[in-house]
Formats: C-alpha cells, sequence, structure tokens
C-alpha cells in the first residue's frame, strides 16, 4: 500500500524541499519507488534538487491541474544514479517555473479534489512504495488536503520564535484533521544551540513525535541546491540524520 | 451516541465543502467521517464501519440515512452508481 508523506512548514526558508528531496532520495536508497509531487505551485522548486530541467513540450503539474493532461504524462524520473544501482525509483511532478503559468494559476486555482486524485492515481501506475507531497508554507486548501491525506505529516521549523507560534497552529490544524503520525523536524540548527535544550523546547511546546533535529550546515549551504546531500555528503551529520529519518518512516510503513 | 457527537444536520452550511470549512466542523466524528472519504474513498463495508465506531449507528438506521442524505444534498459526501465507493467532494 503506498504511503503519503506531506513534507509541509508553516514559514517559508526552513529547507523543506531540500528534506523532501533528500527524504525521497534516502527512500530511493533502500530500493523503494518514490514519486514526489511539487505543490509549492507559487513558488516551485524541488526540481532544481534533483537537476530537472523543463525541456519544451514536456508537462508538468500545471499540465493536470489547469488543462487536465494525464497525471501519469506529467510525472518524469530524476532517478540518480546511486539510488538506480539500489533499484529505487524516484519520480517527480514538477511545477511550473514559467511566471505566466504561475500567475494564471494563482489567479483561476483549480479543483483541489484533483490534487487527491492524481496521487492515488500515479500511485497505482507505477506501483509507488512512497509519495512525498511538497506542500507550499503556511496554510492553504492544498496544504490541508495534504495533511489530511497523508499518513504521514513531517513539520519542518526552525529554531526561530516565528517558526515556533506558527508550528503550533499548523500543528492544531493538523491535529483537527486527526492527522495521526506528525513528525517534528527541526533544521538549520546552529552549532551554538544546545541540542538538548532545543529538543526540551519542542517537547514542551507540542505533543508531537520529534523525527529530528538537523544541524545548519555549511556544507549544504555550499551545495546550494545543485544536488542531494544524502548522495553528495553521505557521512555527513544532516545526511545521517535524514537517512534515519526515512528508515523510521519506513519501519513505521505497514508493508511499504 | 454519546451526546453531541452527532451533528445538528439543518445548522450545516449550504455551500461547497473546502478543506477550510472542514477544519471547522464540529462534532469531531463528522471530521473524521469526511477526511476518510478522501484518499480513494469509503466502500460501503468501511463507511458501515464508521458510523459504528463513531456514533453506534448501524448503516440501515434513521439517524445514519439522515446524516448521509443531508452529506449527499450538499454533494460533501458521494456514492458512486458504479462502484462502491463512497467519495468526499471538494468544491461545487
Amino acid at each position: 500500500m503506498t504511503q503519503i508523506i506531506a513534507v509541509h512548514s508553516f514559514r517559508g526558508g526552513t529547507g523543506k524541499s531540500n528534506l523532501t528531496a533528500n527524504l525521497a532520495a534516502s527512500l530511493g536508497l533502500q530500493g523503494k519507488r518514490v514519486a514526489v509531487f511539487d505543490t509549492d505551485l507559487a513558488s516551485p522548486g524541488v526540481h532544481v534538487l534533483f537537476g530537472y530541467t523543463h525541456e519544451g513540450e514536456s508537462l508538468c503539474l500545471n499540465d493536470f491541474l489547469q488543462e487536465d493532461a494525464a497525471i501519469k504524462d506529467c510525472v518524469h524520473e530524476v532517478t540518480p544514479a546511486p539510488v538506480k544501482a539500489a533499484k529505487g525509483h524516484v519520480f517527480l511532478a514538477p511545477a511550473s517555473m514559467d511566471s505566466d503559468r504561475i500567475a494564471r494559476l494563482l489567479r483561476e486555482g483549480y479543483q483541489v479534489e484533483k490534487l487527491n486524485d492524481a496521487i492515488f492515481a500515479l500511485a497505482d501506475a507505477l506501483s509507488l512504495d512512497y509519495v512525498i507531497v511538497d506542500t507550499h508554507p503556511g496554510i492553504n486548501e492544498e496544504t490541508l488536503l495534504s495533511a489530511a491525506i497523508a499518513d504521514y505529516l513531517v513539520m519542518v521549523m526552525r529554531p526561530d520564535s516565528q517558526d515556533y507560534l506558527g508550528t503550533a497552529v499548523a500543528i492544531e490544524v493538523a491535529q483537527r484533521l486527526d492527522v495521526a503520525n506528525i513528525q517534528l523536524v527541526m533544521n538549520k540548527l546552529p552549532s551554538q544551540f544546545s541540542r538538548d535544550e532545543v529538543r526540551l523546547r519542542m517537547q514542551e511546546s507540542y505533543e508531537v513525535s520529534i523525527g529530528s533535529i538537523l544541524p545548519l550546515s555549511e556544507d549544504l549551504l555550499t551545495l546550494a541546491s545543485g544536488g542531494l546531500a544524502v548522495l553528495e555528503f553521505p557521512n555527513h551529520t544532516w545526511s545521517t540524520a535524514v537517512r534515519e529519518l526515512a528508515q523510521a518512516l519506513l519501519e513505521a510503513s505497514p508493508s511499504a | 451516541m454519546t451526546e453531541g457527537s452527532f451533528p445538528n444536520l439543518e445548522a450545516l452550511p449550504r455551500g461547497p465543502l473546502t478543506m477550510a470549512l472542514m477544519v471547522q466542523l464540529e462534532p469531531p466524528p463528522l471530521r473524521r467521517l469526511l477526511k476518510k472519504g478522501l484518499r480513494r474513498g469509503l466502500s460501503t463495508a468501511e463507511l458501515r464501519q464508521c458510523l459504528d465506531a463513531d456514533w453506534g449507528l448501524a448503516l440501515e438506521s434513521e439517524s445514519a440515512s439522515s446524516l448521509l442524505k443531508a452529506l449527499q444534498d450538499r454533494r460533501w459526501f458521494i456514492s458512486s452508481a458504479d462502484a462502491d465507493v463512497w467519495k468526499t467532494h471538494l468544491g461545487s
């Protein structure tokens, strides 16, 4: 049975897309078939991490949502070589980077229910083990839907007071939707912060599982979204922690 | 049935269902039912189980029929004629 993972943050700049792409690669390295949906339609970016560039006639998620293209035609295989060697697959449903199309989507909107149907249709068509939904920050119809249909909601935040407040709101909404498995991820933790103190504050602020605490990394900044840290720096603390999070999700999945 | 757990059907809004509206709906079992109707929807057996678990209702009971009729009238929760599936419908 395909497991749905929604990766969400209340505010932008948390490293949500970076985590999404690296989680996908980590699950792929375990031989899993994974699809990533870029539903951050107003500010897409996860495709960059997979080195995907839109070419000519190739379709994207916008074509499914606004033009009735078949979802399987809007998805592209982006499996990195090490994942392929591990017999895993990574597929990507990218969002359009064309400014006119972004503006049109924001202006006209789309039937959010189509997103639900697309995820499950693709899960069947590609025999997927996991679908990871990279959401738009904040709360809107798509993010609420993504949270509601997710088997796992990974909430990403930074050690920032605005993030602490916003994340509380997002978790409260998710709990109203009975999202069973919420994993909180603290990302970009500066080295001068005490991990134990941060963990304690997270535990006291939210009654949800703490999935991971990931360090702010100079190496990741150097990578500048030009690749996947779990592949480029496999022994880095950040990469190890992401692989452990992927492993925990894998072990919690019923039959994936 | 636990008192207060069954929705006041007359008070349910008339407009299309949105996720924002779903989050606001009370009581929680109603949200739960509509949430379960997302994804691939519910089979009749799953719907039966859901009604029993949350409200102690049989699918054939008068209360369950009233609830499903109220949701179907609003096009929030629709049974498919050609498949054994009850699905939550978002939008108009």
